[in-house]
């Protein structure tokens, strides 16, 4: 190919080679955002209810009871919480196949219907997205606790640093790992690092910089005109923000977060393709 | 030769007026972010005719076709034009903070500093056109555009001065002619009122359809005229290479 930046033009036609599997991925999102919304709204609640207990008995937030607290309303949102972190887990498994597919050029999406199947690769892939992000993590942690107030910027400048460094590995190595369908080709360090300088860092860096552009450009289009939309069902709509809110991340969950997910893993799946080469 | 690279791209751009219609109604919806970058991945798209093609040719005007890769491009274009115009603006930063520093001669550190990023600023929008051209020469290859050896090599076989009197005329045409056109509609809608007036009308109404027309033909016409115009002089500029 002449250019590196034509795989992302491949990429952006590539969720319209299937409308149908578009939407279906696009249900699952619609339910995580429909569902966080909702996390959102209702933990809001909680904290109110707690702020009022506290007042009422005047005593800090830390002195409440237990008994005090509104337990079933805390257990629902836990509740829900874990069932759209299961779901997320389903589109894992979902990207886990659109990169397999980008990695094999087919052109159709990625739909099967055996839900177990998806599972498993859903958790490999969010164990090797943990175990990549746990160093950073650790950093920063351990880093915060221990380190007086001056070293508090430093810590959050190298811990950043490692994020970075750890998200572009992550990407060559998630595309390993579904190349040879095994979780241990995950931290083959040799193996991705060869396959990245193969492909030339400056190259690899600048194609996923650019994909990231255009997907935030994308993300903000979007975002300008579900606020308009928004704006519209606000007039016609008296009262009824929640109902709004939901109906938005709906949309944006049905359309866009699946649109750019696809997206995105497609072109990882190109650059593994053209890094093996 | 500069007047010849002009010539073809006014009269290049006036070839067809459907084009610049769609191109304004493009435009019209650039505040939903999307379209504008398909206005420069249009422009993008003529630049890539230009260096292909050769001067006073029978080159057509690009089509609408594959809006997605129009996108890619024109996100291309913006990336390499905030990259180039980064330079500038990072010089005047530090010299406005080393300025800072000092009491007794931060005026003429500033006035310097001015200048320096003045003269950078002209060669960075001249390296950053001449960049976008390169990189539609070798087919749309991204890391071309920052080819800075390749890219002064072209411009120095073209000649830095042709370069920059070509790019400060293209700016001046752009000017007289958007000022010309407004100013003469603004005086034909004027006269209207004045002698709707003198017959005993309300000339209110004729002044606000009057600038409703001007800014209608200058989002219209004349803005697209002018951007395939400034596109295509700079990519005919490209090619002048001996």
């Amino acid at each position: 190919m002449a250019s590196i930046t034509d795989w992302v033009v491949e990429g952006l036609k590539y969720p319209f080679n299937d409308l149908k599997k578009l939407l279906n991925f696009g249900v699952l999102f619609a339910l995580i955002s429909a569902l966080s919304t909702y996390i959102g709204i209702k933990s809001f609640e909680i904290f109110i209810d707690i702020m009022h207990i506290a007042i009422m008995a005047n005593v800090t937030v830390s002195h409440i009871t237990l008994s005090q607290l509104p337990v079933d309303d805390i257990k629902f949102v836990v509740g829900l919480t874990i069932v759209s972190f299961i779901i997320s887990l389903l589109v894992m498994g979902y990207q886990y196949d659109t990169i397999k597919l980008s990695i094999d050029r087919k052109k159709d999406l990625p739909g099967s219907y055996d839900i177990i199947a998806m599972f498993a690769k859903g958790i490999k892939y969010f164990i090797v997205t943990l175990a990549y992000n746990i160093i950073p993590t650790l950093v920063l942690v351990v880093g915060m606790a221990l380190a007086g107030e001056s070293l508090i910027l430093p810590i959050i400048f190298i811990s950043m640093l490692l994020f970075i460094i750890a998200y572009f590995l992550l990407i060559m190595a998630l595309n390993n790992m579904v190349a040879y369908d095994s979780i241990k080709k995950a931290f083959d360090f040799r193996e991705i690092i060869d396959n990245i300088s193969n492909l030339g860092w400056a190259r690899y860096v600048g194609i996923i910089l650019f994909t990231i552009i255009v997907v935030m450009i994308i993300a903000v289009a979007a975002g300008i005109l579900l606020s308009f939309i928004s704006v519209l069902f606000a007039a016609s709509i008296n009262n009824q923000a929640v109902v709004i809110s939901m109906v938005i991340a709906i949309i944006e969950g049905l359309f866009i977060n699946s649109y750019i997910s696809l997206f995105f893993n497609r072109v990882c799946g190109s650059i593994y393709r053209e890094s093996i080469k | 030769m500069i007047l010849d690279i002009y010539k073809d791209s006014l009269e290049y751009s006036a070839k067809d007026w459907k084009t610049l219609v769609i191109l304004g109604v493009i435009s019209l919806f650039s505040f939903l972010l999307l379209p504008a970058f398909l206005i420069t991945g249009y422009n993008y798209r003529v630049i890539n005719t230009a260096v292909h093609g050769i001067i006073n040719g029978r080159d057509p005007l690009p089509g609408f076709d594959d809006p997605v890769d129009m996108f890619v491009d024109g996100v291309k274009v913006v990336i390499v034009q905030i990259l180039y115009l980064l330079v500038p603006v990072i010089i005047f930063l530090v010299f406005a903070i080393i300025a800072a520093q000092f009491d007794s001669a931060s005026s003429t550190l500033m006035i310097i500093g001015c200048l320096i990023t003045f003269i950078v600023g002209v060669a960075a929008c001249l390296m950053s056109e001449m960049g976008i051209c390169h990189m539609a020469y070798n087919d749309g290859e991204f890391s071309k555009a920052f080819a800075l050896k390749e890219i002064k090599e072209v411009i120095d076989e073209i000649g830095w001065f042709e370069c920059i009197l070509t790019y400060i005329g293209l700016i001046i045409i752009i000017l007289v002619i958007s000022v010309v056109i407004t100013a003469l509609i603004g005086i034909l809608f004027i006269i209207f009122g004045i002698s709707g007036a003198l017959l005993g009308a309300d000339p209110s109404g004729v002044f606000v359809l009057g600038g409703f027309i001007n800014s209608a033909i200058s989002m219209f016409i004349v803005g697209p005229y002018l951007s395939i115009f400034a596109a295509r002089s700079m990519g005919l500029l490209y090619t002048m290479q001996i």
